[in-house]
């Protein structure tokens, strides 16, 4: 932190207002005020929710939402989607940076980083949609290589038992290299020296990643925890391109779910219900926080 | 330390193995958008293609009724100027945020700001739409682009970076009798170059990936990037396999030549932005 430097030149403070006025500005009209704007339309009828004057209706969409079983449902498919998406991709995120840190591999190692990160600059849209394909029936690669191993075909996106296994997939291809970048950022920084001696001092390889490795990494697994539980409790654009919710609604997260309301005009609705998603991923990202914070000390 | 060859032979075969699976949808989508649809649905895992068919690139004059390069151009339009803004606007509220952390509302100003940006995105989307609709922005490149500026990485670079400029340097120059715009162009900037080349390519990659704000602030296509015509494209009617492949390709490609001209930059800078937050 700057706590250290004084602040020089203390009359001319209009100077700084005026660099961070655009900043504030934006800040201002694109950020907070539709939060407040949507916290409000939350509490309105949805048919006069743009007219100067709307109808307020209290917590009465919030009421409706919290009684709709569709609602509920999509909740707890959410919220279990989101169980099996963090522990998926942090799990394969800090196995692959550990082998990738590791003396194992020495050249090509940026050849692998480049693979793994590619992914996380294509815009989601196109990845998204080749993976639809990817997973269909007839054109598919999948099941056509599936069929190769000799192995029953796998359903993909057309079967409500394995569509959360092939959303989640599609996932992490595109999410998880931003996650082992955190993790391969913390391995850089831990201290080589405790391996060696541990090693010397007979530690098996599994021994010292999980008694000398695992304990630096605690700060790349809270931030990534943490971003993780974030991105897949909002997860949206998956849903769009390769499911639209389906089959049989097994896929209509909240976000999705919401976006849909929106879209059929019921802001309200909508509304009330990204406030409930944002109070949930506040206070579950608030605890996984805290949880490493306690951790740490 | 020499690793034993068999567990050094195995940590390869994992980690290729691997980087097949980050790759291999690459080169199928490529492979897709120049092999015609029968060729995909006889032979789906063919590594090369069995003529080089260019019909889908041909048919892309259009897509929704509106011409491909349109969108071409909207990508081009939105994203630079959405990252020329977004830039400079956050290097300068982030530097006057850093020289000053003592002033009252530059700290209300910051709390509001990540407040905003821990919003879970699509669903600020939703508002935004009223608001643009209030502004009169509805439709507009403007809205868009003003939307599209601002983004947490950037925010966080910039502020780690005005962190680490030694305060002595500064006070210096104005004892010297510089006035704030002159330090901040004859001294801050100048060694801000790099920092600025990296926030400009990542949000030059963010920005071009996003379609959502796109989507719900524009009116007609006439204002649609390339990922919103791809996810227009894939909600249409009839399977346009080979079509779907071609714009995907077309959306990826200059993402992907970007990233790899500057990839240490990209990787350094989305760690860092991620990890000081």
């Amino acid at each position: 932190m700057s706590a250290a430097r004084l602040p020089v030149a203390a009359n001319k403070v209009w100077v700084f207002y005026a660099f961070a006025l655009p900043f504030a500005a934006l800040t201002l009209i694109f950020g907070l005020w539709p939060i407040l704007l949507s916290l409000s339309v939350s509490l309105t009828k949805s048919a006069t929710a743009l007219r100067p004057e709307p109808d307020y209706v209290g917590l009465a969409n919030y009421m409706t939402v919290l009684t709709d079983p569709i609602f509920l449902r999509s909740l707890f498919s959410t919220l279990l989607y989101t169980g099996f998406a963090v522990a998926a991709n942090l799990a394969f995120a800090l196995a692959y940076a550990i082998l990738l840190h590791s003396t194992l591999i020495g050249p090509g190692k940026t050849f692998f980083k480049i693979a793994m990160f590619l992914p996380v600059v294509t815009p989601d849209i196109a990845g998204y949609a080749v993976w639809r394909w990817l997973f269909d029936q007839s054109f598919g690669a999948v099941n056509a290589f599936i069929e190769i191993l000799g192995l029953p075909p796998f359903g993909g996106i057309s079967s409500p038992d394995t569509v959360f296994a092939a959303v989640l997939i599609a996932e992490l291809w595109h999410h998880v290299g931003f996650y082992i970048l955190i993790f391969l950022a913390n391995l850089a920084i831990c201290d080589r020296s405790l391996e060696e001696a541990a090693k010397i001092d007979g530690a098996t390889r599994w021994q010292r990643i999980r008694f000398v490795i695992l304990p630096q990494l605690r700060p790349a697994l809270v931030i990534n925890g943490v971003y993780a539980i974030i991105q897949f409790l909002k997860t949206f654009t998956v849903v769009v391109v390769m499911t639209k919710g389906g089959p049989n609604g097994a896929t209509n997260f909240v976000s999705f779910y919401a976006y849909r309301l929106f879209d059929q005009g019921r802001y309200g609705e909508a509304t009330a219900m990204a406030s409930i998603l944002f109070f949930i991923v506040a206070a579950v990202a608030l605890a996984a926080y805290r949880l490493g914070e306690r951790g740490r000390a | 330390m020499k690793e034993p060859l068999a567990l050094r032979v195995l940590a390869y075969g994992v980690a290729i193995l691997c980087s097949v699976f980050f790759l291999y949808p690459y080169w199928w989508m490529l492979l897709g958008a120049f092999r015609s649809t029968e060729a995909v649905l006889t032979n789906p895992l063919a590594l090369w293609p069995e003529q080089w068919d260019l019909t889908a690139y041909r048919n892309m004059a259009t897509v929704g009724g509106v011409s491909i390069w349109s969108y071409v151009w909207n990508s081009i339009a939105i994203t630079t100027g959405s990252t020329v803004l977004g830039v400079g606007i956050t290097a300068l509220g982030a530097y006057a945020m850093t020289r000053r952390p003592d002033l009252i509302a530059f700290r209300i100003l910051r709390s509001g700001f990540l407040l905003t940006m821990m919003y879970p995105y699509m669903l600020l989307v939703i508002p935004v739409y009223i608001v643009m609709f209030k502004l009169g922005l509805l439709g507009t490149y403007a809205g868009i682009i003003l939307f599209l500026a601002l983004g947490p990485i950037q925010f966080f670079l910039f502020e780690q970076f005005f962190r680490s400029i030694p305060g002595e340097v500064i006070e210096a120059a104005i004892v010297d009798g510089a006035s704030e715009w002159q330090v901040f162009r004859m001294i801050v900037l100048p060694v801000s170059v790099p920092i600025v080349a990296t926030v400009t390519v990542i949000t030059f990659l963010l920005n071009w990936a996003q379609w959502f704000p796109v989507l719900v602030i524009s009116r007609s296509p006439e204002t649609y990037t390339l990922p919103v015509a791809l996810l227009n494209m894939t909600g249409e009617l009839g399977v346009n396999f080979q079509g779907i492949m071609a714009l995907a390709a077309v959306t990826t490609v200059p993402a992907t030549i970007v990233f790899l001209v500057a990839q240490r930059r990209v990787m350094q800078g989305m760690s860092d932005g991620a990890v000081k937050g």
